[in-house]
């Protein structure tokens, strides 16, 4: 005997979690299903080895916007954001190590290149107010430019409007910022090649394009539209590992009223005439619901999951042209100490930001092209962080936790495969450290490689892309994740999208999750079907 | 005496605007800086007895809507195949104008191919038509407050677009921004189809297959030539200088005056508004409006004072792209060169793709990011004079080559040292193709970015007067506030490849900017 909810939802990750506190609280009957051990998702902490604790895949937070932080009042459910003040790039022989202190930075730059000095002002300037330009699109339901959709076009015409009324540079700087590459962008402002590189990395994290390839620059928007609590573009740990953010969250929906159930795999969308009833469990179990969120991504969810035969070709022709490509990976060391860099010796502030290994553009690009014909970068960009510096809880006294987030690593190898491979490339990301800071090997206790296929394997994410399918422009706002399709629902009525696939992508966002919940509460209440 | 008009470089778009200015009724000088008009689309006696369309060398085609404005008939040849792309293992590829022909011959690659590509055809040929119209439209001037007057043309485009239905205009939204590759990669499965049409999104760019917004540059080159799935093949009797001297001839006839050996030094203000040029050898020419056909660097940083430009147009017109990265090596041949995979001279007739796979063309570019050249450059080679007999001595041939990628800055050593290497590395790649080429050449000529420079003007080298990447296309061309032909300079407007809608031997920058003038004049 089946038991009967008003929605179901598929995965335990910060959005799938995020969708079920705001249903809940709107008093619907909820059931979140999560195929693993533990909630989260890729926002998870675990404890790899006996007291070391690794925010296993997302490891930093900055969007998670604040009106959800507000609405489901996760500082109460344990939420607790610790700063993360800094990147440091070691060089040879010296290094490039910017913070939030602005004044302390621009000394740093005018070190390098008193111009640059000169134009980061400028540029910080000019970001921060694309920033507040672009930000309310992160809230803003997609519209529809195709359909017959008045208030997406209100909404589309307002941001028209608010965009005449940028100064005519900031115009030029925002269209070049959606249509350029981030090295070529930052060429522009600046001349110094460690700056340009750490900078532009953030363009290409989680997609399969070079710095120099167009599309690439608007990601660095992102760093100067974080805020947390208040603190404008700073990012974060969260106490715990990120795992944590997920765990508030989902004290959050437990206490609205939510049912919460972890080693519920799913095996099946079950579809009748064209509208989801419910979900198959991997353990045979059947749970019936007026409506089903699936908060995995697209190609898990209709080519996978779905009744066969529910949904017509060519949609499922156009989930298969979104583009999962994974193209990143992730080395967690437990440590007996604190790495020691060549170029900064002690363990010095430098070690409570993010440390990355991007000492030129030429670097960077390079990395990107032994990843474009199917091999991982032997010399990989890696953006490095110690969060027990700051949070001591997650490593036994004296030990340490090191998260290395490491590009390029494409899922489908030209030459072999990731079990093979999975030695080489930890080996290759300790030997990049080593180049950087020679102690590594000697203080490292134990090491998690976690390659795409992993990824895939273990958290579920199709072809290991963190993002649930890039965030280039041809995949974001009403394109993503299925042109005309970018507004939570799908195909067959009562069936909802709310992972990263979705607007506004991937990052501890959990924006996708909420906005996802409003809209599946429009229908509902507003007896659409 | 003084003319309405000042008109500086007898390019093809300068004397587009000229004639179209003229047959207004407007007293127009053509000032030429070269000894002959056509600027980047001329026919040149490169060896004696051996002619060729030394730079661009097809039409793109040229607009017909000007051609007709103007009387003019171009004598022009569409060879079939239209293009010829042979592979490493000696079998070839051809593409027909005929869409169910090319479908044939991609039949022996791939049967899905082979079914896929009638439907390729036609939505590229839909959706080409639904934005040609951008290519004959003044952007819109970004103001603050816009009047219905600025939105309109756009609103109608817009218009046309939704009209194409849903999933054609979807696609549409989803191509422009995508790398060709991917692109390519939708919609075919074999290696040498995918790199052909690839081809056409990195034609005249500093960017490889697998860059993002490859494939506006596709859909541009579509919408000007048709939207045809094989691309466009349009050779000109006479080669493509002679689009430019029936240009020159109308403009004439029209009552142009054209000067040639006529180097322009500055362009002369008065109060901030610009009222003529200054030649080198001194000689002052007043005029109400200078319409500049050379390219947007060259015009607003080193004719005009750049005194005159507030700061944020300086910064912008200075981070203009307009690197070159192509070069040309022409070859005078004492002989039908054979390529082994040709299964007759006719198939040779079109463009010969030298490419096969989209990895070895993203190759050929990779070189390019790291300032050198590859040895396995992508070519684009014709062999007009087995279409135009008339172009060599009888029973010899000329031999056309474009070369991507060939960056303007060389990390190491310069285009006069490494000029050379350049055409054996080309000649010899061809070799792999067409054995014993390099026996048939009784002259070989190499112009590089830096000769594209010198000789041609275009400055850095770009042949289209700037990269036609997405942050320089439609209203950012060459910046925002400058892409309405009027320059922010009264009394000075832009009328070449540095406007929309940029390169290629079409006439529309020159078309387009002859309107706007008109409506000051």
């Amino acid at each position: 005997m089946a038991t009967k909810y008003d929605v179901a939802i598929i995965g335990g990750g910060h959005n799938g979690l995020t969708a079920a506190a705001y249903l809940a609280k709107a008093g619907k009957k909820v059931i979140v299903l999560e195929r693993r051990h533990v909630l989260g998702g890729a926002a998870v902490t675990e404890e790899v080895f006996p007291g070391f604790k690794f925010s296993v895949c997302s490891y930093v937070v900055s969007l998670l916007r604040p009106e959800i932080i507000r609405d489901l009042e996760l500082p109460r459910h344990g939420l607790e954001i610790l700063p993360l003040d800094g990147t440091f790039t070691p060089l040879e022989g010296d290094y490039l190590w910017r913070t939030n202190d602005h004044s302390r930075t621009r000394r740093e730059i005018y070190r390098f290149s008193p111009m640059d000095a000169e134009a980061y002002d400028e540029y910080s300037k000019s970001m921060v107010e694309m920033a507040q330009f672009v930000k309310p699109i992160l809230s803003m339901i997609p519209p529809d430019p195709m359909g017959f959709d008045i208030p997406g076009f209100l909404k589309l015409a307002g941001l028209g409007k608010r965009f005449l009324q940028l100064s005519r540079a900031n115009q030029h700087n925002l269209v070049q910022l959606m249509t350029m590459s981030a090295a070529d962008m930052l060429d522009q402002w600046f001349e110094t090649d460690p700056l340009k590189a750490t900078m532009s990395a953030s363009g290409i994290i989680g997609t399969y394009l070079g710095v120099r390839s167009p599309g690439t620059a608007y990601v660095l928007l992102h760093h100067y539209m974080g805020e947390i609590d208040g603190a404008f573009r700073s990012w974060g740990f969260s106490r715990g590992g990120t795992g944590q953010i997920s765990l508030s969250i989902a004290a959050a929906a437990a206490e609205a009223g939510a049912e919460i159930r972890t080693r519920a795999g799913i095996s099946r969308i079950k579809v009748k005439h064209g509208r989801a009833t419910g979900v198959a469990l991997e353990n045979g179990d059947e749970i019936d619901a007026e409506v089903v969120v699936s908060s995995v991504d697209p190609h898990r969810t209709f080519l996978k999951l779905i009744e066969p035969g529910a949904v017509d070709e060519t949609f499922l022709a156009q989930v298969r042209r979104f583009k999962l490509r994974g193209s990143s990976g992730k080395v967690n060391l437990a440590l007996d100490g604190l790495p020691d860099f060549k170029c900064l010796p002690g363990a010095g502030a430098h070690l409570r930001g993010a440390m990355s290994i991007s000492p030129s553009v030429e670097y960077m690009e390079k990395a990107y092209d032994e990843a474009k014909y199917g091999d991982f970068a032997k010399n990989p960009y890696m953006d490095m962080v110690i969060p027990s510096l700051t949070d001591p809880s997650v490593a036994p006294p004296g030990k340490h936790v090191m998260s290395c987030f490491v590009q390029y690593a494409p899922y489908k190898l030209r030459e072999g495969t990731w079990d093979e491979k999975r030695d080489a490339f930890g080996e290759t990301v300790i030997s990049t450290i080593e180049r950087f800071a020679p102690n590594i090997r000697k203080i490292i206790l134990h090491k998690q490689v976690v390659t795409p296929l992993d990824l895939e394997r273990e958290w579920g994410l199709t072809e290991g892309n963190i993002f649930q399918g890039e965030l280039s422009l041809e995949q974001l706002f009403f394109l993503r994740p299925v042109p005309g399709w970018a507004r939570f629902r799908t195909p067959v009525k009562s069936l909802y999208m709310c992972g990263s696939c979705t607007h506004p992508g991937g990052g501890i966002m959990a924006a996708n999750g909420r906005l996802a919940a409003l809209e599946i509460l429009k229908d509902v209440s507003g007896g659409l079907r | 005496m003084s003319h309405d008009v000042i008109v500086i470089g007898g390019g093809h778009n300068g004397l587009a605007t000229a004639a179209l200015l003229a047959k207004a009724g407007k007293k127009v000088l053509v000032l030429e800086r070269r000894s002959v008009v056509g600027g980047a689309a001329v026919t040149e006696e490169f060896h004696p007895g051996f002619r060729l369309s030394t730079l661009a060398h097809t039409a793109g085609p040229v607009r017909a809507s000007l051609l007709r404005e103007l009387g003019i008939r171009l004598d022009t040849v569409e060879p079939e195949p239209r293009v010829f792309a042979p592979q490493p293992d000696g079998r070839s590829l051809c593409l027909y104008g005929d869409p169910a022909k090319s479908a044939a011959a991609i039949g022996a690659f791939s049967a899905k191919d082979a079914q896929a590509y009638p439907r390729f055809h036609e939505t590229l040929g839909r959706v080409a038509a639904a934005i040609e119209g951008l290519l004959e439209a003044t952007p819109p001037d970004i103001k603050n407050t816009p009047k219905l007057s600025d939105v309109w043309p756009m609103g109608k485009i817009g218009l046309k677009i939704r009209g194409l239905g849903r999933d054609d205009a979807y696609s549409l939204l989803r191509w422009g921004p995508m790398a060709v590759a991917d692109f390519a990669n939708e919609w075919f499965e074999s290696e040498a189809l995918r790199a052909i049409i690839a081809a056409r999104g990195i034609a005249g760019i500093c960017a490889g297959p697998w860059s993002g917004g490859t494939t506006a540059n596709l859909l541009l080159h579509a919408a000007a030539a048709g939207g045809n799935g094989a691309g466009s093949t349009v050779f000109v009797k006479g080669g493509v200088g002679a689009v430019s001297e029936a240009l020159a001839a109308a403009a004439k006839r029209l009552g142009v005056t054209i000067r040639t050996g006529a180097e322009v030094a500055r362009l002369t203000t008065n109060e901030g508004r610009v009222n003529g040029v200054v030649l080198t050898d001194g000689e002052q020419l007043p005029a109400r409006a200078v319409a500049s056909g050379t390219d947007p660097q060259r015009t607003l940083l080193q004719l005009l004072d750049p005194a005159l430009l507030d700061p944020e147009d300086l910064r912008r017109i200075r981070n203009y792209q307009q690197k070159g990265m192509a070069s040309k090596v022409n070859l005078a041949l004492r002989g039908l060169p054979t390529f082994t995979a040709a299964r007759s001279a006719d198939e040779v007739k079109g463009r010969i793709h030298i490419g096969p796979s989209l990895d070895d063309i993203e190759h050929a570019f990779d070189a390019s990011k790291y300032g050198d050249f590859s040895k396995q450059p992508y070519l684009d080679v014709t062999i007009p004079s087995l279409t135009d007999p008339g172009l060599a001595p009888a029973g010899r041939h000329v031999m056309s080559i474009y070369v991507q990628w060939t960056p303007y800055k060389l990390k190491t050593g310069t285009w006069d040292t490494r000029r050379e290497e350049l055409g054996d590395a080309v000649v010899q790649h061809l070799e792999t193709y067409a054995p014993g080429l390099a026996s048939l050449v009784a002259h070989r000529q190499v112009l590089t970015p830096l000769d594209l420079e010198r000789t041609y003007g275009l400055t850095g080298g770009h042949p289209s007067h700037g990269e036609p990447s997405l942050n320089q296309l439609f209203t950012m061309r060459p910046a925002l506030g400058w892409a309405q032909y009027r320059s922010r300079i009264p009394g000075l407007y832009l009328c070449g490849a540095g406007s929309h809608p940029g390169g290629g031997v079409t006439g529309g920058p020159g078309a387009n900017a002859a309107r706007e003038i008109l409506k000051d004049l």
